[in-house]
């Protein structure tokens, strides 16, 4: 495995070598998108019937960051790891790509300030990040043994079970991103069809 | 609690031999996933070494006693000649045998019949299941049984007890031997059927008579439920009565005694989690202070707590942190500048922290930099972006101080581990492999061609095997002996003069 990400990525690392001194703009910014890809992979592929490494976790969001940085994008950082450690697989998979989604629409819009999603992938999006702090909380109160049960059911927001129509995908407002074709909205295509693993 | 025991060993990695001492292991090339070892510790005298897997067992090696001396005296003369054995068995610690101990002497002197000069070699003691795998219903998340860390405690009897801990619940054990059983009960038989008591009619003292040595592992405290992250850390304090627990976000001090309640002294666990940017990766008691400990972060940064101060230590005393350097910095700084282990020096004076690419050592009284940087494999750092995307850079590797605080150990990849001895500023770099496993068969140094002509014997940066990482090793606290960890084998190294 490690021979053939090798081959993928040798390029890169000849090219980091070579041009040590001399980042042409082309370079750094095809350096920074595999970077920003393979970070985002990274996040997708954490999720598993085990509880990720929130380390790991926590690194690769801070690289992420970094590099959204670096594309010029303003960072609006909003780390969902709560999701994770739920274990909701749709739920956490939606409402982390979702999350970063958002970060990229918002940030890349700079008259409009950030709101609500503008484009959530579900109705549970929105929703769980907020009672999921709460929710450890009253998990981990409960361990040290702090609360009855009735106190720990309390905190749970249960919206986020409550189902609702899903709305259909909607169309990216186009005062949200450059024109269409610019290299803004390719990153984003780019980065739809590799949630969408197509 | 320096290695006063040494018996003059000398200064450190380099001005020693490194020779093969033993394996242990499968030799398959297909590794069970269970059988990878997770921890390695030596016990306070040396004599235990103990391991731990991904399966959730434990595995203790015993030191077998050394020189065991064997003197045959013909005492008859007239064609029949019983040898007589007169058997001494001596310690190497030099401690004196007590007197129930000398029927084990004897009995493990027979057992190195064949070989009697036996240089100390350890042996399997004890197997035992520490922890299952578990469900977590309400998240719906598996609990992993892989042993992340063990700790010994200070011997105070016969018994040996240890801190074994996976993600989520820390057990201590007791490991105790038996080599004699009760015969002649008065209630039951031999068969261990119950007598009638009204049939007796005259009691008897039951004796007791020797046995096959058993080693029987047994959990005497459970301490569960009090970390809702992964710990990764445990340390036993020097008052020998508590201990700390430190997952991503939290550290527990805990009694050894109590298991329902501990106390939380550090919480770095932000209000909005979407805040989080930083996690605990270690945590140690300073091993001669009860009152201290230290925890170093992702983002390469230790501080250094005094209990005293406050019960929940979320300020720090000391804070330790080396400046960036601007000419190196990468979209993997952080990454690399993350701190996978931490390990005070026997003396107390100084502690050692592993980052990705190397090792340093700090002064407890400068906060400003370390005194030492020692650099690991160096040759890594262009190689950084395949490192992440194959998820390397996120390898945990342990440290290391030799006994007398000289030397320090880390390990690296290709089943290569690193020595730097701080007097003679040397280092070497050594390989754990089959190939080299000849009896007493000196390690060759070993070295990285980072570019250029590889010269005959090197070996170059592309060529190095990833998989193959050493994360776990540990030195003997008096004598130049060391234990690495090589996925599912353990290799045992001795100095040669031993």
């Amino acid at each position: 495995m490690v021979g053939g990400l090798k081959r993928k990525h040798s390029d890169l690392e000849e090219e980091e070598e070579d041009e040590k001194w001399d980042w042409g703009p082309a370079g750094l910014r095809s350096y920074q998108q595999a970077l920003l890809r393979i970070s985002l992979d990274k996040v997708q592929r954490s999720l598993g019937p085990r509880a990720p490494s929130l380390r790991r976790h926590v690194l690769i969001h801070n690289t992420l960051q970094q590099l959204q940085a670096a594309l010029c994008l303003a960072p609006a950082p909003a780390l969902p790891p709560e999701p994770l450690f739920l274990g909701e697989e749709d739920f956490s998979l939606s409402a982390t790509i979702g999350s970063i989604l958002r970060e990229l629409e918002t940030s890349m819009d700079e008259t409009e300030p950030p709101q609500n999603p503008v484009a959530p992938p579900g109705p549970q999006n929105e929703v769980l990040p907020q009672p999921d702090p709460v929710f450890l909380e009253a998990l981990s109160s409960r361990y040290l043994g702090d609360s009855g049960l009735d106190d720990f059911f309390l905190d749970i927001d249960t919206s986020a079970v409550e189902k609702e129509p899903a709305p259909a995908p909607p169309e990216p407002p186009h005062n949200l991103f450059c024109a269409p074709g610019s290299w803004e909205w390719n990153e984003l295509d780019h980065i739809m069809e590799i949630i969408l693993g197509s | 609690m320096a290695g006063a025991g040494g018996g003059g060993c000398p200064a450190g990695g380099n001005d020693l031999q490194w020779c093969f001492s033993q394996v242990k292991g499968a030799v398959d090339e297909d590794v069970a996933e269970a059988d990878i070892i997770s921890t390695v510790e030596f016990n306070y005298s040396g004599d235990l070494l103990a391991t731990g897997d991904k399966g959730g067992r434990v595995v203790i090696f015993q030191r077998e006693q050394e020189a065991v001396v064997r003197t045959k005296c013909r005492i008859w003369r007239d064609g029949v000649l019983p040898l007589f054995a007169c058997i001494l068995a001596v310690r190497y610690a030099a401690t004196a045998l007590p007197a129930e101990r000398w029927g084990s002497g004897l009995r493990e002197a027979h057992r190195n019949k064949s070989r009697p000069h036996s240089r100390g070699e350890y042996n399997v003691y004890s197997t035992f299941q520490s922890h299952e795998p578990e469900f977590d219903y309400l998240k719906s998340l598996e609990i992993e049984e892989k042993i992340n860390k063990i700790r010994w405690l200070p011997q105070q009897n016969a018994a040996h007890f240890l801190l074994s801990t996976n993600d989520k619940t820390i057990k201590l054990w007791k490991i105790s031997e038996r080599d004699k059983r009760a015969e002649g009960y008065n209630l039951k038989d031999e068969d261990g059927r119950l007598r009638d008591p009204f049939r007796i009619t005259a009691l008897r003292v039951p004796i007791l008579k020797p046995m096959d040595l058993m080693v029987e592992a047994s959990p005497r405290r459970i301490f569960a439920n009090a970390h809702t992250y992964h710990i990764n850390s445990i340390s036993v304090n020097s008052d020998h009565e508590t201990y700390l627990s430190a997952d991503d976000l939290r550290i527990n001090l805990w009694h050894l005694e109590i298991t329902d309640r501990s106390f939380n002294i550090v919480d770095i666990k932000p209000v909005n989690m979407e805040e989080l940017t930083e996690v605990i990766t270690a945590a140690e008691f300073h091993p001669h202070q009860c009152n201290v400990f230290v925890y170093s972060s992702s983002k390469g940064t230790i501080r250094l707590c005094d209990m005293r101060s406050s019960a929940l230590c979320d300020r720090h005393a000391k804070f330790f942190e080396e400046p960036e350097d601007p000419s190196s910095r990468s979209f993997f700084s952080e990454i690399i500048s993350s701190i996978s282990d931490v390990k005070f020096s026997h003396s107390g004076r100084y502690m050692m922290t592993r980052d990705y690419l190397s090792v340093k050592v700090w002064d407890l009284n400068m906060e400003s930099r370390p005194v030492e940087t020692h650099q690991v494999h160096e040759y890594l750092r262009s190689k950084l972006c395949s490192l992440y995307e194959n998820d390397c850079i996120f390898d945990k590797f342990e440290c290391c101080w030799s006994g007398s605080d000289s030397a320090i150990m880390t390990g690296s990849y290709n089943n290569f581990f690193r020595m730097f001895d701080r007097t003679t500023r040397r280092d070497v770099t050594l390989e754990a492999s089959r190939e080299n496993s000849k009896p007493r068969a000196s390690l060759k140094p070993r070295k990285v061609c980072t570019g250029g002509k590889r010269k005959k014997d090197e070996i170059s940066v592309d060529s190095l095997d990833f998989n193959k990482k050493i994360l776990h090793t540990a030195w003997h606290p008096a004598e130049n002996i060391i234990a690495v960890a090589a996925t599912n084998n353990l290799y045992i190294f001795q100095d040669k003069v031993n």
